[in-house]
């Protein structure tokens, strides 16, 4: 793990090793599996149980892949032991080359891509702060990655030539909240219901919980003072079309 | 092995096979929502059909799950290539493969194209009129929805005014925020429906149970989708759905008629299926694909593309979702996505500065799809994203469908790239022109308006477009159309088309329902019509007569109520 803790004022300065983040406590979704169907049962057991082998990437690579997931999608107050694995399941869809169906004409394919963005940030990291990108403070990532999140690379790279950063951009976020937004983990973290066949909901309406949900017992919870990933009213990033990969709602 | 369709549901057994070299009556490629028509109605009629599928055949039991990341395989996810000023995101936002196609994974809203849909040219003087107007479909569209069967309002008030035979569902939270937020500024709304989810059980399909996977395929086997509404009935005639075959290429005979399909089984074998007919129902990427790949002497630029409009006149619909985050608990994930919704701006209005109009509908992303809309509406990563994902039940989420003209520009090509099995495959190109932005800034802020008059404390949008049609389009013209009305290829005799390709224009009405409904106008023709199709060049272009006796069983007996 390249994963670093913030220091002390870290999530709130007591927010750390939680084995459950989130205004849901003692909610459990696995803890129903019981009412799920066989087929979801075996594939949500799976994620939890199994971590995927890295294929794909090199060490260094995935190293340096895995920083910079650490501060896209942190995990910071999440204790080691409840930690949602995500470099390794955007190595397996890659190694096995499971596409999402398209590719932007304007993007090489999705493991060139990574490839390219990997190289490029570290080379990033090292012209700015004389450093390679996973030796750099944590502030020092941030700026980097804020950069490619705004769409204003600093400093500039020719891989941002070659495709486009707000497209590389959406293509990691939508593998890491894919990743991490699957695991039953973050599922308790988030209130979300979870598997619900055969059972189903009965109470649709005013947000009311099931009797094996929880209700929401909020605390102010605060991301690290110092992080640049809050959130921003000004930092929408500019359209350019559907996000890759988005997922049907209509 | 028994194979399952839902909890109650099982395929009849055995399905009948063809031999090898065996010519059949009907070669349907592609088993989606107009191909599960086709194929029931032509083998209830008596015709030896095979249906070539390229993805699998579901057990729903066994292959679906109630997960959103688990349920990857039910989208077409092989390789194509998208661009333009507006590129569409393809894959899970809007294809299907596998028996069912997309009606396995649609979230299932069933509204009615309005009459105006079918004269666009002639009411606004943009986009293209319909060869066959409303009325011609209205019997279908009536005898679909009892079929399938659609569940909604006794009263739908815009367009056409009807009912529906199965009655509305209970509202969630997120049709809640819409009818608030409707009520509010005095715009009308209608919730429950419509929707061809059940609201009561159905012969062998069970009731709703509200769980809100319908996108991931409804392993309740409430939600319709072909694979549980005609595929069995059309097994139990006698039709073969052949799955894991890969069409590609129609064969051309030297008389300019085809004579049947290759196609490229699991196992990378390629087969030669001999059809007196051929009908592509492989929606508006695929079945404009295999025409280009298709390509011989006579037809150096796509099969039946003598007019050069084939794979161009493509449509995707503004689906901006606008979300809106209130202080008291939503739980957007209960309930189906589709339930309920407004088709007040539906038509033009000559007080806006542009054509048409859209549509007002509750959508229900499940988190990860919520996690990306919040990257684009938001530019949430880092632990901003880990903040408002934690807010995802304080969230709730509405559609603008809004309809983007048909352009010429707008089209599917063949990329340089090939797939798995060699073939080139698909370069999609998608522009948006002056009316559409000015109707995609016009319905994003009114429904922004409604999330904010229904009490949101935040209200953030994300541009996204929804649904595929067009690329083969029908008309009266052969050199402007690729089909005449009944999805006939003008160029050749005994070659079809049938799906959402074939659209002239899209309205702003889901176009599930509409697809279906052609579907089961074109079967009733080619039944009339007999055996003159496979022998005999001329065009009979007389209405045909529509086949009551011909729908799967539980169709009778249900109504379509109307209150006067």
């Amino acid at each position: 793990m390249s994963r670093k803790s913030f220091p002390f004022r870290a999530t709130g300065g007591d927010l750390r090793d939680l084995d459950q983040p989130g205004y849901y406590s003692g909610y459990s979704t696995m803890a129903q599996q019981k009412s799920w169907d066989q087929a979801t049962r075996d594939i949500v057991n799976g994620r939890v149980e199994r971590i995927p082998a890295t294929h794909l990437f090199s060490s260094e690579e995935a190293a340096l892949l895995d920083a910079v997931i650490d501060r896209v999608m942190p995990q910071d107050d999440r204790s080691e032991t409840r930690t949602v694995p995500i470099l390794s399941v955007i190595d397996e869809r890659l190694y096995k080359n499971a596409l999402n169906g398209f590719r932007y004409d304007d993007m090489p394919p999705d493991q060139e891509a990574y490839r390219l963005a990997i190289q490029a940030i570290d080379e990033m990291a090292r012209s700015r702060f004389g450093q390679p990108f996973i030796e750099l403070t944590v502030h020092r990532q941030e700026l980097i990655l804020k950069s490619l999140h705004d769409g204003k690379p600093d400093p500039q790279h020719p891989a941002w030539k070659r495709m486009p950063v707000h497209r590389f951009w959406a293509l990691l976020m939508e593998d890491c909240v894919t990743a991490y937004y699957s695991h039953p983990w973050a599922w308790d973290e988030i209130g979300f219901g979870g598997p619900a066949y055969p059972r189903g909901y009965m109470r649709l309406e005013n947000g009311l919980p099931e009797p094996w949900e929880k209700d929401e017992q909020r605390y102010e919870w605060n991301a690290p003072v110092d992080s640049l990933s809050e959130l921003d009213e000004e930092g929408v990033p500019p359209e350019h079309g559907s996000l890759h990969g988005h997922g049907g709602t209509h | 092995m028994v194979h399952r369709l839902g909890p109650m549901q099982t395929l009849p057994s055995p399905m009948r096979r063809f031999a090898e070299n065996e010519i059949v009556d009907y070669c349907i490629v592609g088993v989606g929502s107009a191909g599960g028509v086709l194929v029931q109605r032509l083998a209830r009629a008596g015709f030896r059909v095979v249906a070539l599928e390229a993805g699998p055949f579901w057990d729903t039991e066994k292959d679906w799950v109630s997960d959103e990341k688990g349920s990857h395989e039910l989208y077409w996810n092989d390789l194509r290539i998208t661009g333009g000023t507006h590129p569409l995101a393809l894959g899970a936002n809007n294809s299907g493969k596998g028996v069912g196609g997309g009606s396995v994974h649609w979230a299932a809203f069933t509204p009615r194209f309005h009459p105006s849909d079918f004269r666009v040219y002639s009411e606004d003087g943009v986009g293209a009129d319909w060869p066959i107007s409303y009325w011609d479909l209205k019997p279908y569209y009536e005898l679909l929805e009892r079929e399938i069967p659609v569940a909604g309002p006794v009263w739908f008030p815009w367009g056409h005014p009807h009912g529906h035979p199965y009655g509305p569902h209970p509202l969630g939270g997120v049709g809640d925020v819409l009818v608030r937020g409707c009520t509010r500024l005095g715009i009308r709304s209608v919730a429950g429906g419509p929707v061809a989810i059940l609201s009561a059980s159905h012969g062998d399909r069970p009731h709703c149970i509200y769980r809100g996977f319908c996108l991931q395929g409804c392993k309740v086997g409430a939600k319709a989708s072909t694979l549980i509404t005609h595929v069995p009935d059309a097994i139990a005639h006698g039709a073969e759905i052949r799955a894991h075959s890969m069409v590609s290429r129609i064969s051309l005979r030297d008389d300019g008629r085809v004579d049947g399909v290759l196609y490229i089984d699991r196992e990378g074998r390629e087969h030669f299926q001999r059809s007196r007919a051929v009908i592509v129902s492989g929606y508006a990427i695929e079945t404009p694909r295999l025409l280009l790949n298709s390509a011989c002497p006579g037809y150096r630029h796509g099969l039946a593309n003598s007019s050069g409009t084939l794979g161009k006149y493509l449509m995707a619909q503004a689906g901006n979702v606008i979300a809106g985050r209130f202080d008291e608990l939503i739980r957007l994930y209960k309930a189906p996505p589709a339930h309920a919704l407004s088709e007040e701006f539906y038509e033009t209005d000559k007080r806006r500065d542009f054509a048409r109009g859209f549509a007002v509908q509750t959508v229900g992303p499940l988190p990860i799809a919520f996690a990306k809309q919040m990257t684009a509406a938001m530019g949430a990563w880092g632990w901003g994203m880990r903040r408002v994902m934690m807010d995802y039940n304080h969230w709730a989420t509405l559609g603008v469908l809004g309809e983007i003209l048909p352009w010429e520009d707008n089209r599917v090509e063949l990329a340089e790239e090939k797939d798995h099995y060699g073939l080139p495959v698909a370069k999609v190109t998608f522009n948006l022109h002056d009316n559409d932005m000015k109707l995609i800034e016009f319905g994003k802020n009114k429904v922004m308006e409604i999330m904010w008059a229904a009490g949101a404390k935040q209200v953030v949008q994300e541009s996204r477009f929804a649904h595929l049609v067009g690329a083969a389009r029908m008309g009266k013209d052969p050199a402007t159309s690729v089909v005449d009305k009944f999805g006939r290829t003008h160029d050749i005799p005994n070659l079809f088309i049938c799906d959402g390709s074939i659209l002239p224009t899209q309205g702003s009405a889901n176009p599930g329902l509409t697809i279906q409904a052609l579907a089961a106008r074109t079967a009733d023709y080619l039944i009339k019509q007999g055996d003159a199709i496979f022998f005999s060049n001329h065009r009979d272009h007389a209405e045909p007569v529509i086949r009551y006796d011909l729908s799967p069983p539980y169709t009778r007996f249900k109504g379509n109520p109307r209150i006067a």
